[in-house]
């Protein structure tokens, strides 16, 4: 009696792990032939840009997408994408010029746009074979946000009206934030920022922590659409700490002679998305509760672009 | 009405919730065989060469030591994206337990139960099998199912490496500040969690001995 019933549950789970094992094989299979294989960070707006790569090459070519979204952060992002597709990474996402030069490349700076495209190009070439493919037009900086009531209070507009009344305040950063050498460590050496307390958290989390006051400054995107569900205002950097963050899509060398024609599918959506509509975009996922990959696929549309 | 907005946007997800928690289910579970097949020898290991076991326990624990996201940072250049630095993180967290209650398990018996084997002439092989492994299967079962339903729940870092499972819903929910897609997440996590724990109480009961039950 009890053998059997030993052996039945032995039966069970032997057959799920077979099943299992079948799947789990098939799913990694995907990444290899004539396949191209898409990622993305962990936010909205990473995974709608990211979904709009991966329907334009779905919608021009006969290449099979596999969308990797939702990775935890530049580091997992970049890392996957120099293994490529075909050896468990990614073979394209959307990077930050800002992004690339101070958090990878660990260079200086700039507050000119075309200067950090050229020299991110450049490096990224150079160094791994990986090519940037042009800007999507919006600048995603980061920045510093307060709550709208608290800014006419307290007469804040700029960071360095921030600044002094910094002591008194608590800033919440997301974890890359408060490490990047383009984040805190550096804004806080430029304006001389003297917060309470810094506290590193989750990136949706700060809006949360804004919200109930355990915080009172986070760091923000400019084009979060979580800014305007949450009546924050953006302050402003007097001083040009941040450099600029146009997104552009980097891609590896390897997969562009092999599929030249992604060059020009991809550079279709060149210069396409203002700051205000990424930051609406962003808002009807982060407000509205839509469906990012829909919303990337409406906009595509929209423009005329599949 | 909150909870019935949280019922309708799970029955509303219904899809996705399924598709993840399949996908949950087959992480945790590829990665809890792997560690039973490292652990368990490993456990049988120790106690044929105690010389070796305090450096074996002090490793898994060492193991156990790194912080889960410092650790998939580790991996991600080693192994890639997707299920495999999924699995080989989940399971290094899961050997802990089955190495330690391996070992436990084998070394508690007693004394006399030993004896008795030798003196009816077992040779030390049949003494392993027929006795020792018998007797602390119970042992080694606990050890297991601690590790399944840590599985369970570490298995939601998934998600942050783009292998799937419920910590897609969870950690989306995070960014997006929407609580509903959180719960989304973390109730059928929760379930999951509590019904394989359920089921390996069930088996722990089931290999008892009868000599000892």
């Amino acid at each position: 009696m009890k053998r059997n019933l030993l052996m039945g549950i032995s039966a069970v789970l032997i057959t799920v792990l077979i099943a299992s094992c079948g799947l789990g094989g098939g799913a990694r299979r995907g990444a290899t032939g004539d396949t191209i294989v898409v990622g993305s960070k962990n936010f909205t707006e990473q995974i709608i840009v990211g979904n709009m790569v991966a329907d334009l090459i779905e919608a021009h070519t006969d290449l099979k997408v596999v969308r990797k979204m939702n990775l935890g952060g530049t580091s997992v992002c970049f890392e996957a994408l120099k293994r490529s597709g075909a050896n468990n990474g990614i073979d394209v996402y959307v990077e930050y010029t800002g992004t690339g030069l101070v958090n990878i490349l660990g260079m200086e700076a700039t507050t000119d746009p075309d200067k950090a495209y050229e020299t991110v190009a450049k490096e990224f070439k150079d160094r791994w074979n990986i090519v940037w493919l042009e800007p999507l037009g919006f600048n995603n900086t980061f920045t510093l946000a307060v709550k709208e009531d608290f800014a006419r209070e307290h007469k804040i507009e700029t960071f360095s009206d921030l600044q002094k009344i910094s002591d008194q305040l608590v800033l919440g950063g997301t974890m890359e934030f408060m490490e990047r050498p383009d984040g805190y460590p550096g804004l806080k050496e430029k304006y001389d920022f003297k917060f309470k307390d810094t506290k590193s958290m989750d990136i949706g989390l700060r809006y949360t922590a804004i919200t109930t006051g355990d915080v009172q400054v986070i760091d923000a995107f400019a084009t979060d659409g979580l800014l305007v569900r949450h009546n924050l205002k953006i302050l402003q950097d007097d001083k040009h700490f941040f450099p600029p963050y146009y997104a552009a899509p980097v891609i590896r060398q390897d997969v562009l002679e092999k599929y030249p024609q992604l060059k020009d599918i991809l550079n279709q959506l060149a210069s396409q998305i203002s700051d205000e509509e990424m930051q609406k975009l962003n808002y009807l996922v982060d407000g509205e509760g839509k469906e990012a990959a829909e919303v990337a696929k409406e906009f595509l549309k929209e423009k005329g672009l599949i | 009405m909150p909870v019935a907005e949280y019922i309708n946007f799970m029955l509303e997800r219904m899809d996705d919730i399924i598709v993840l928690t399949g996908q949950h289910i087959q992480l945790s579970f590829i990665a809890i065989v792997v560690a039973i097949a490292i652990g368990v020898p490993l456990g049988i290991l120790m106690t044929r060469f105690p010389s070796i076991s305090s450096f074996i326990l002090g490793l898994a624990n060492a193991v156990q030591a790194i912080p889960s996201l410092a650790f998939l940072g580790f991996l991600v250049p080693i192994f890639g994206i997707g299920s495999t630095p999924s699995i080989v993180m989940v399971s290094a967290y899961a050997l802990l337990p089955i190495v330690k209650n391996t070992y436990t398990g084998l070394t508690g018996i007693d004394k006399a139960i030993v004896e008795a084997g030798l003196g009816m002439g077992m040779t030390e092989q049949q003494l392993m099998t027929m006795v020792r492994i018998p007797m602390a299967l119970p042992v080694i079962m606990a050890g297991v199912r601690i590790a399944v339903v840590m599985a369970v729940g570490f298995t939601t870092l998934a998600a942050l490496i783009g292998a799937g499972g419920l910590g897609q819903l969870i950690y989306r929910g995070i960014s997006m500040v929407n609580n509903r897609m959180i719960v989304a997440g973390a109730v059928p996590a929760m379930i999951l969690a509590l019904a394989i724990d359920k089921i390996f109480s069930f088996l722990e009961k089931a290999v008892t001995p009868r000599g000892i039950r």
